[in-house]
């Protein structure tokens, strides 16, 4: 299906390769994991793949590409639109028409493809992507994983024999994104169609890809069936990376697999008592009383319309505590981040910061000492360079500029502090933008989806930042649907559906017993209190050698 | 049973719309008002999505209407009081004048709520699709706007939020670069996402064929004799006119042409069924009283000058005004 040789691909304006001597083959019915850290190649390589790269972005190229036994770079990108399904990352810009029906027909329109055929294609697409039902909703009424279905029944409508994802479920909650993968998999597995799938979120896709392909900087380092290679692979979902340390074999990729080896594991079963442990949780939790409030909110209500989104809403962080609010989208917790703000006013209920009110404060007044980045780093940014973009915070608060550097060499941004934002890649952005947010030196910060988009390197060197500001008895609040990122960081953790917290209480607790939310470790030792890698190899590793 | 052809919906909204600028009747207004306000809640579609409060728009149209006549019109007999002589609105405001003016604040709002009734009926998709094949990227755009405008509007107001949290109060003019850059950037960047998609999903391929020279000369031709009849009729009068017209019939022969040109189909092609026929002839029906020559159209031309009187109802009017309910009346009597 996919033949591609000695691959040597340079943007316009770019003196590095973004591809560099790629070779790879695919065969028709693989479904393709292409795994790699931002700005890798992965991208790129993918629209290589339909003649985006070159025709629509320019730059050199150099090497064959045979897609279906069409040589893309002479057939060019509408050719291809025969062959190639695309679907991007955000699936709200990719949509022409505002209803569901029309915006999947808008492509078999514009190739004169007859109304009888047309008919027949779009019905075939809405049923393998579940649709039939909102065929007839304005896409803004949908939710993030519907549209992306939308988005992927558009790529599919002119029935191409492979499909290319660019990181489709990066904006999405994990339920649309689960949604969205099955429906792939349903895809793959029923019609027989081919897939190269660019992902983050190896958990949930590993068991079903066959295929692996690893970029980076531009060259394939890993390539092979997905069972074969994945031992190679630098970063893994918990399971594997836990059964890899634990020398596991063949490694395992579900929970399901993994508990085969701690069944096996005569350890486990025998001295169960021994691993009964909660020192990790005590030792964390025990300060906690001590500590002082940061922020105290109690009783905060609040509807949009009429219809309440914050019911009676209690909540507390205190110095160097990490607190996570967990919950399905639309359950109120960005609302509560907002109204701890002050960019929503409550209805009722009132919020302390630091031991004053908020009320009859300023959203400016307010975030001098709340630190809050918001979901998208990219609203924030506008500033020539980075080092403005910190100093414009400063100078709306009338504060002097000193810290500036310091701060941007906390963030890791010491480097680029004369560079554009907007060039940077997604992590440093979202670097930029928590500077721009904590400049003023805030005690509390609040996050909203802080990872959201982020690669494995990305997310651990935001994790490492916040566990030094922790440690320094700043207070943090993290909305996110990101369990493994709760169970990393969190000491705390609200559950919430509805606008109410339905359960709150330290984070092993929470996580062990709530399955939606628990993470692969917990699912894989219940009723121990661990929740991550670390956690299980603590406690594991001692016992195995004194064994 | 429901009318769904497009174009039949757009001769119901030409007939109301033309009904509702001809009379300054406030009865018939009313009528007016009401009919396409049952319409609209009858036949529309349940999550059209964007809908306007009328109620409060009406209302501040009418005041506004009001209120300006009032304080600048100072004719009529019954004065309600007297302002000292302030330039342009000075002098006595009458009565007679505050109902003119409401009248036509009445216009505007019947205008407004016929075409939100439209809105809410018509998918923007399905009108886009109305305008000529030759001219089909311009209906795109168009309907890439529509998809994009309540994306704009959230996106304004999350740009906005950021910046408040970062302390920047909006008060100078300077102070808006920061929610200005980013939604342009934002724009841009959402453009080249969706110029990407629309060149993966084959958009243009169908359109590479260059047009013939004759087609484009033919274009060239058309135009310039509207244009020319057009700036000549003010000298020359009717000859012009002529110009005009034959200009405008090349116009239409070019859309014809070039329509060719473009190789497109369309999804689910609108059938005429006998209820689109209906909704037509009935939008008609009402529309044929202002050009009949034998009906006596005093009652349209309602004034309040010289003096505030009742307006006048012609029964036979308002009955056939009543014709424009007929879609509504098909949707509830087969449910």
């Amino acid at each position: 299906m996919i033949e591609i040789t000695n691959l040597t691909y340079t943007y316009p304006q770019s003196d590095r390769p973004a591809l560099q001597d790629v070779t790879w083959r695919a065969m028709a019915g693989d479904f393709v994991l292409l795994a790699g850290a931002s700005g890798s190649g992965k991208s790129t390589l993918l629209r290589c793949l339909n003649g985006l790269v070159p025709h629509f972005s320019g730059g050199v190229v150099q090497g064959q590409i045979s897609v279906n036994g069409l040589d893309v770079l002479a057939a060019g990108p509408r050719t291809m639109s025969h062959h190639v399904g695309f679907v991007q990352q955000n699936p709200e810009a990719q949509a022409v028409v505002e209803q569901v029906e029309a915006e999947i027909a808008f492509g078999l329109e514009n190739q004169a493809v007859p109304p009888q055929a047309m008919r027949i294609q779009v019905e075939e697409v809405l049923e393998l992507l579940e649709l039939s039902a909102l065929r007839e909703r304005p896409l803004s009424t949908l939710s993030g994983g519907e549209r992306q279905r939308v988005a992927i029944a558009s790529a599919l409508a002119l029935r191409p024999p492979l499909l290319v994802l660019d990181e489709p479920t990066s904006q999405l909650d994990p339920q649309s994104a689960e949604e969205v993968l099955r429906a792939l998999v349903r895809l793959n597995e029923d019609l027989g169609l081919t897939i190269v799938l660019a992902e983050h979120r190896l958990e949930r896709i590993l068991p079903y890809v066959d295929h692996i392909l690893y970029l980076e900087n531009g060259r394939v380092v890993v390539d092979g069936p997905t069972r074969e290679v994945v031992d190679q692979m630098p970063q893994l979902p918990p399971v594997a990376a836990l059964g890899r340390k634990l020398n596991w074999q063949p490694l395992p990729l579900t929970v399901k697999e993994a508990r085969r080896f701690t069944r096996q594991d005569s350890v486990d079963s025998n001295q169960d008592g021994i691993w009964r442990t909660e020192d990790r949780n005590d030792s964390r939790s025990a300060v906690l009383s001590s500590r002082s409030s940061l922020l105290e909110a109690k009783g905060v209500s609040f509807a949009y319309n009429g219809c309440p989104t914050l019911i009676d809403v209690d909540l507390q962080v205190g110095a160097g505590e990490a607190v996570a609010v967990m919950g399905r989208n639309g359950a109120g917790k960005s609302t509560l981040l907002k109204c701890i703000v002050g960019l929503l006013s409550p209805a009722a209920g009132e919020v302390w910061v630091n031991g004053r009110s908020t009320q009859t404060r300023e959203v400016a007044d307010i975030c001098r000492e709340v630190g809050y980045l918001p979901q998208n780093p990219d609203d924030l940014l506008f500033a020539d360079t980075v080092a403005d973009e910190l100093q414009f915070t400063l100078n709306n608060h009338g504060l002097n500029h000193n810290g500036v550097h310091q701060l941007l060499g906390e963030l890791g941004l010491g480097r680029v502090a004369q560079a554009y934002p907007r060039d940077l890649s997604v992590g440093q952005r979202q670097r930029v933008a928590l500077g721009a947010v904590t400049v003023t030196r805030p005690k509390l910060l609040l996050l909203d989806e802080p990872t959201r988009g982020l690669d494995y390197a990305a997310k651990q060197g935001m994790v490492a930042i916040w566990r030094r500001w922790l440690a320094t008895g700043m207070g943090l609040l993290l909305v996110t649907h990101d369990v493994e990122l709760t169970a990393m960081i969190a000491d705390r953790v609200a559950i919430m559906s509805q606008g109410e917290i339905i359960a709150a209480g330290k984070t092993a607790d929470i996580l062990s017993a709530t399955p939606l939310f628990a993470p692969q470790i917990a699912r894989l030792f219940p009723n121990r209190g661990w929740l991550t890698v670390q956690d299980a190899l603590g406690m594991m590793l001692p016992d195995k050698q004194l064994a | 049973m429901k009318a769904r052809h497009t174009q039949a919906w757009i001769v119901w909204l030409v007939a109301a719309a033309v009904l509702a600028l001809s009379t300054r009747n406030p009865l018939y207004l009313i009528l007016l008002l009401l009919l396409a306000r049952l319409v609209a809640v009858v036949c529309g579609r349940q999550d059209a999505g964007f809908s306007l409060p009328l109620l409060k728009l009406g209302l501040v149209i009418m005041s506004f209407a009001t209120l300006l006549n009032a304080l600048f019109v100072p004719i009529g007999s019954v004065i309600l009081f007297t302002l000292p002589d302030w330039p342009l609105i000075g002098g006595a405001v009458t009565l007679e004048a505050a109902v003119y003016g409401a009248i036509n604040g009445l216009v505007l709002w019947t205008l407004l709520v016929i075409f939100a009734a439209i809105n809410q009926i018509v998918p923007t998709a399905d009108l886009v699709r109305l305008t000529p094949r030759a001219l089909r990227d311009l209906g795109v755009v168009i309907l890439i706007a529509v998809t994009y405008v309540p994306e704009t509007i959230q996106q304004v107001q999350r740009i906005r939020e950021a910046q408040a949290i970062r302390g920047n109060r909006l008060t100078h003019w300077r102070d808006w670069r920061s929610v200005l850059t980013p939604l342009l950037i934002g724009g841009l960047e959402r453009a080249m996402v969706l110029a990407e998609a629309m060149v993966a999903r084959g958009y243009g391929a169908t359109a590479d064929t260059e047009q013939p020279w004759q087609v484009r000369l033919l274009l060239l031709l058309a135009l310039g004799l509207s244009f020319g009849g057009w700036v000549w009729s003010f000298w020359v009068g009717w000859p012009g006119w002529v110009l005009l017209v034959l200009g405008l019939l090349l116009v239409a022969v070019w859309l014809w042409q070039a329509g060719h040109q473009v190789k497109v189909t369309r999804y689910r092609p609108q059938p005429w069924t006998k209820w689109d026929v209906g909704l037509i002839g009935t939008a008609v029906i009402p529309l044929l009283f202002l050009f009949l020559p034998w009906f006596d159209r005093s009652s349209l031309f309602y004034t309040p000058y010289p003096s505030l009187t009742i307006p006048p109802l012609d029964l036979l009017f308002a009955v056939a005004l009543l014709c424009l309910a007929y879609p509504a009346i098909i949707v509830v009597r087969s449910s």
